[in-house]
């Protein structure tokens, strides 16, 4: 399709992003930094109560107080809110009820963060407390009360998927195992805190946001419904962004909440949440259950899959629909397996909502699956490696649920893992409580349909050239340091032959930008790189056809290359892309404007069964690493001593950006899977801070090998698939199997905290004694 | 971000003065680097109308050793006594408990007199305001319950300073100015088993200095924690060990993290006269005396249990390790 060779050498490059130097020189403005003169200070009362309906609340005292500006509560926005259209039922401040501890109730806009606190503090809650339930066991008991009314069995949304014959696999196969899996809730802990800038013009009733958001075209349609304004009376800024990892990749209350306060109070509102209450905005991964079993031939050929899986999504939707299909979904696609069933249950509890975070629904089942394999290779007497190998796929394919396979670079992934690990000779080697362990992974490069279907392409790009000859690439792409606004420029410089800095990226300004649905799914490389591409090239078509005017030949004899044009062959002086410029603009009576868009084919949209559409992609990234462990037995502390990664990623556009994804993604699962989680003590969050939210520091981050697989893939930018999420998922298992491969014990359940671990060595031990007594007595 | 309550800062340049400064406020509270104040006053707890910073104070400043020991004065940051290679080698335990404090910019800023006096700990106190008040508050402050044993009248929040357990094993004195001028009194005498009130300090005083005696036991300091930065030990040990032609003659363990004050071990002289190539029985012994005085209760996310057992494997561990060193010397 839009696969193109590169013919300069812009891409494959390893290029400094492009608004680097801003960030690393403190110049770069965040939405907190952001410079607004007399703002005020937007405040939001958070609910004590886990589950209570809600009878009054009495905010005279903090309208009175002086400098306070605007209270609002439920009763100033009776829209709901929500990322799937089919699954909105959220209120941005509590409506009648509150679900969770820390659900925004009422909200204040003062002159001062003094004033805004004293506000709060004059609010009273009158409330009748509900039944709270904090697991999914317990919020699906038969009399428990429902958090949502249309929602039976508190259960948002249950899958049962069939794909061949499960039954027959498993008897076919030589071993069949099945193992309960466990992992603990999560959150992204993103640097930057939440946080919106809102100014309302009251005499022309239009509204400016800058947030701290993945997602600005959500942002713009929630606004628009949640404030019943127009949606052109609506601008919405993406500036600097301190991280995202999934967790604004919906619109979130805060934003809802600090716009209807700028509006109440007829100016400019700033809201920055504390740690705290970022914490309890969360939209994290899910505590999980999984149970799997598994289905082997003595050759290590997979013969069956069955797949069972609880997540607590806490108390609203958000995108536990998405997530809970992601999790059955993303079980086809990394191996070749004959058949394959899923039964997935997305229960509420009343605890903040989870969504979606990087390797969405993937990782944990990915955790189950790839342990259960581990163990099961060793039992049979096989290599883990090897057990691998005997289940690639082969592309192009299709698999049993509609996931199109186009490019699959897994095995070349295994073999530089096997090698740079020195897998062969070390593993089973290192010494006393020493391991290596190792796992593979794979994601989308985009969710293939939009979750607000329009007709619209899926990205749409302009490019524009003026009398400086500068290119202004204007994209609706939200760069949150991932570097893609780096990405756009490399690809618009490649395909038109200039140099990279006569490009500059507007990007994520609703009143400047083309739409674009938002960094998720890691579908910006993907599909706005090939929008990119198809407008460089419109805009390069314009270009040729006025240097052959102007050559006086056929536009075919035209040849470019490096801001150069001239007849193919001639070694005449020609012309610099300057006279180019000139030539175009006179012809094309002045600055042009061109438009690319990219559009994903139906035939890569799913399969036709219920929730078909979530998993399907494009293009899929395979990744495969190995982990060293040691573990002491003394103190149950788990080191992570070094990681080898392989990702195909299609093609590295830039290769400095995609091994700093790759380490980012494997360092993110090393810190689920050895401490990370959150805790809740009655619905609290105990959790809530980056103290006891236990994300690795630099001690604990080890070297980590890098290597780039390059499959090229048909549909990609220049080859180019997904290079930041696919080897997030195979670190939680490589520890797993690199901690069995070290003391022999089998750990079912993340996080790897050192007293699970010594609490695991304990038992061991003392199941060891028993059976030593038992044959002592025998 | 949580707003701090309005407060003064008062800068004294000598001790009369930070003494005075604080008999004119009864809410006056001392800081020196506010690495753990300034966080509590973020979540609310505590409003003082003035912060006296004594940092400004020369004669807090300072290492001095001679023939009698070291002092060491209460405004010396963390990472001045981590640095010191003469005191680390000396007593080398305090140089790694110093070390093992925080992170850098902690211990760039905190203090030995600071840590000394560090608040203590619980996973039901360390929270902001609305945390606090959606759970009732707590016994430590503005509550009357304790969260982590209901039943009970006291509170156990966790001592959590790394340095006391180092300067306990080598039989530190600490330095008092107050009201009443300077006093000196063992270190342990500091602290009392009580969360909510686990410091012996008069109204208006504050740490000047510590003193340690010359020692010729060899010693070390090991934390145990969920990450090898940032974090409160969830138990951190020190032990002082001297051996005498081939036995054991002095061992002192203390611990941190597990009781509402750090705790000096009793019962370690049983241990002595062991030949310093100590056995497992011996280790054993140790470990069983630690798991018995500690008292961990619910107070930090990691189970209370952990910290027993890992509190034990550490003392085991370094008596092993000293008691080794000992041997290897003695066999030369």
């Amino acid at each position: 399709m839009t696969h193109i060779r590169p013919a300069h050498d812009v891409v494959g490059r390893p290029t400094p992003l492009i608004d680097g130097i801003e960030k690393v020189t403190g110049q770069a403005h965040y939405t907190a930094d952001l410079p607004a003169a007399g703002a005020l200070v937007g405040r939001i009362l958070r609910s004590p109560f886990a589950h209570a309906r809600i009878r009054a609340i009495d905010t005279e005292a903090a309208r009175a107080l002086p400098g306070v500006h605007a209270v609002i509560t439920g009763e100033d926005c009776d829209q709901t809110y929500g990322v799937l259209p089919i699954a909105m039922n959220e209120y941005p401040l509590a409506r009648g009820r509150v679900r969770y501890c820390g659900e925004p109730v009422v909200a204040v806009a003062a002159v001062d963060e003094a004033t805004a606190a004293a506000a709060l503090r004059l609010i009273r809650l009158d409330v009748e407390e509900l039944p709270a339930y904090f697991t999914a066991a317990e919020a699906r008991t038969p009399d428990a009360v429902l958090l949502h009314d249309d929602k039976p069995g508190n259960v948002e949304r249950a899958v049962h998927h069939r794909f061949g014959d499960v039954e027959a696999g498993f008897a076919a196969a030589d071993l069949v195992r099945e193992q309960v899996f466990r992992c603990a809730e999560i959150a992204h802990a993103q640097m930057e805190l939440n946080a919106a800038l809102v100014s309302y013009d009251h005499d022309r009733d239009q509204l400016t946001i800058w947030s701290t958001t993945q997602v600005p075209y959500y942002v713009h349609l929630m606004l628009a419904r949640c404030l019943g304004m127009d949606m052109s009376r609506i601008r919405v800024i993406k500036p600097f962004v301190g991280g995202g990892f999934g967790a604004r990749v919906e619109v979130l209350n805060f934003e809802i909440i600090t716009a209807l306060l700028a509006r109440a109070a007829g100016g400019t509102v700033r809201m920055v949440l504390s740690r705290e209450g970022t914490f309890l905005t969360h939209r994290g991964r899910p505590e999980t259950e999984i149970r799997l079993k598994l289905g082997m031939m003595r050759s290590g050929r997979l013969t069956a899959c069955a797949c069972e899986v609880i997540q607590r999504g806490g108390a609203y939707a958000g995108y536990g629909i998405v997530t809970i299909l992601y999790a059955g979904a993303l079980l086809h696609g990394l191996y070749d397996i004959p058949a394959i069933t899923y039964d997935g249950w997305r229960v509420y509890a009343n605890l903040p909502p989870c969504g979606a975070m990087r390797g969405h629904g993937t990782v944990d089942v990915r955790f189950a699956f790839e342990s259960l394999l581990d163990s099961m290779a060793t039992e049979a007497g096989l290599d883990p490696i090897a057990v691998r190998r005997a289940n690639l796929l082969a592309a192009p394919t299709e698999t049993a649920n509609g996931l199109r396979v186009e490019s699959y670079g897994l095995g070349e992934c295994l073999d530089w893992v096997e090698q740079a690990s020195g897998w062969r000779e070390r593993r089973g080697r290192l010494g006393a409580a020493r391991g290596l362990g190792m796992a593979c992974s794979h994601y989308v490069s985009g969710a293939a349909k939009p979750i607000h279907w329009t007709g619209e392409p899926h990205a749409v790009v302009h490019l524009r050239l003026d009398f400086d000859g500068g290119l202004t690439l204007l994209t609706g792409a939200a760069d949150i340091g991932q570097g893609s606004s780096t990405v756009m420029a490399q690809a618009a410089a490649e395909v038109l032959g200039v140099h990279l800095d006569r490009v500059r990226v507007v990007a994520a300004d609703s009143m400047l930008t083309p739409k674009d649905n938002g960094s998720y799914s890691s579908r910006v490389t993907f599909m706005v790189g090939n929008a990119t591409i198809d407008a460089a090239r419109a805009l390069r078509e314009r270009l040729l056809a006025a240097a052959a005017e102007k050559l006086g030949v056929a536009v075919t004899e035209v040849e470019d290359s490096h801001e150069h044009f001239r007849r193919a062959g001639d070694n005449a002086a020609g012309l610099s892309f300057a006279e180019v410029t000139q030539a175009a603009l006179a012809r094309e009576g002045g600055a042009i404007t061109v438009k690319g868009t990219f559009s994903c084919p139906l035939e890569f949209q799913g399969g036709k069964h219920r929730g078909g559409a979530v998993g399907a992609a494009m293009g899929f990234s395979y990744a495969a690493q190995a982990v060293e462990v040691s573990v002491d037995e003394d103190t149950g502390m788990v080191a992570v001593e070094k990681i080898w990664v392989a990702q195909d990623c299609g093609f590295a556009i830039n290769p400095l950006a995609v091994e700093g994804q790759m380490q980012g993604a494997v360092w993110m699962g090393m810190g689920q899977a050895i401490g990370e989680e959150t805790r809740y003590e009655n619905g609290l969050a105990m959790h809530a801070s980056l103290l006891d939210y236990r994300m690795p520091t630099s001690v604990e981050s080890p070297p980590i090998d890098v290597h780039i697989v390059e499959s090229r893939d048909p549909n990609g930018p220049f080859g180019a698939k997904e290079a930041s999420e696919g080897a997030l998922a195979g670190f939680l298992p490589a520890l797993i199997n690199a901690i069995a491969d070290a003391v022999g014990l089998r750990l079912d359940t993340l996080p790897a905290t050192p007293d699970r671990v010594l609490e695991a060595l304990a038992k061991r031990q003392r199941a060891a004694r028993l059976a030593r007594a038992m044959q002592e007595r025998a | 971000m949580e707003t701090l309550p309005p407060f003064r800062v008062a800068t004294p340049a000598t001790i009369a003065e930070a003494v005075a400064a604080a008999q004119e406020s009864r809410a006056a509270r001392f800081i020196a680097g506010g690495t753990d104040l300034m966080v509590n006053l973020r979540h609310g707890i505590g409003a003082p109308d003035v912060l006296i910073d004594l940092r400004g104070i020369v004669d807090l400043h300072g290492v001095w050793t001679d023939l009698a020991g070291t002092t060491v004065g209460a405004a010396v940051t963390l990472a001045e006594l981590a640095g010191d290679a003469a005191l680390a080698a000396r007593y080398p335990a305090v140089a790694e408990a110093a070390a093992a404090v925080g992170a850098p910019a902690h211990r760039e800023a905190g203090t030995v007199g600071g840590n000394l006096c560090l608040d203590t700990r619980c996973v039901f106190y360390n929270r902001s305001a609305w945390w606090r008040e959606a759970n009732g508050f707590c016994l430590k402050h503005q509550g009357s319950v304790c969260h982590v044993a209901p039943t009970g009248t006291r509170c156990h929040a966790a001592f959590s300073g790394d340095l006391a357990p180092a300067l306990l094993v080598h039989d530190a004195t600490v330095e008092i100015a107050g009201p009443q001028g300077l006093r000196r009194q063992a270190l342990d005498a500091l602290y009392a088993e009580d969360g909510a009130a686990h410091l012996r300090l008069a109204p208006g005083e504050f740490l000047t200095r510590v003193i340690l005696p010359a020692d010729s036991a060899r010693s070390a300091y090991a934390k145990a924690r969920a990450r090898a930065a940032i974090d409160f030990p969830l138990a951190g040990v020190a032990v002082a060990l001297r051996a005498e032609a081939g036995r054991v003659a002095a061992l002192r363990v203390a611990i941190t993290g597990t009781n509402a004050r750090p705790l000096l071990l009793a019962g370690t002289e049983a241990l002595l006269g062991a030949a310093v190539d100590v056995d497992a029985a011996w280790l054993e012994r140790l470990g069983k005396l630690v798991q018995k005085q500690v008292q961990p209760m619910r107070t930090t996310l990691l189970a209370a249990q952990y910290r027993r057992r890992v509190a034990a494997a550490l003392a085991q561990r370094l008596a092993a390790t000293l008691a080794g060193a000992a041997s290897q010397a003695h066999a030369a």
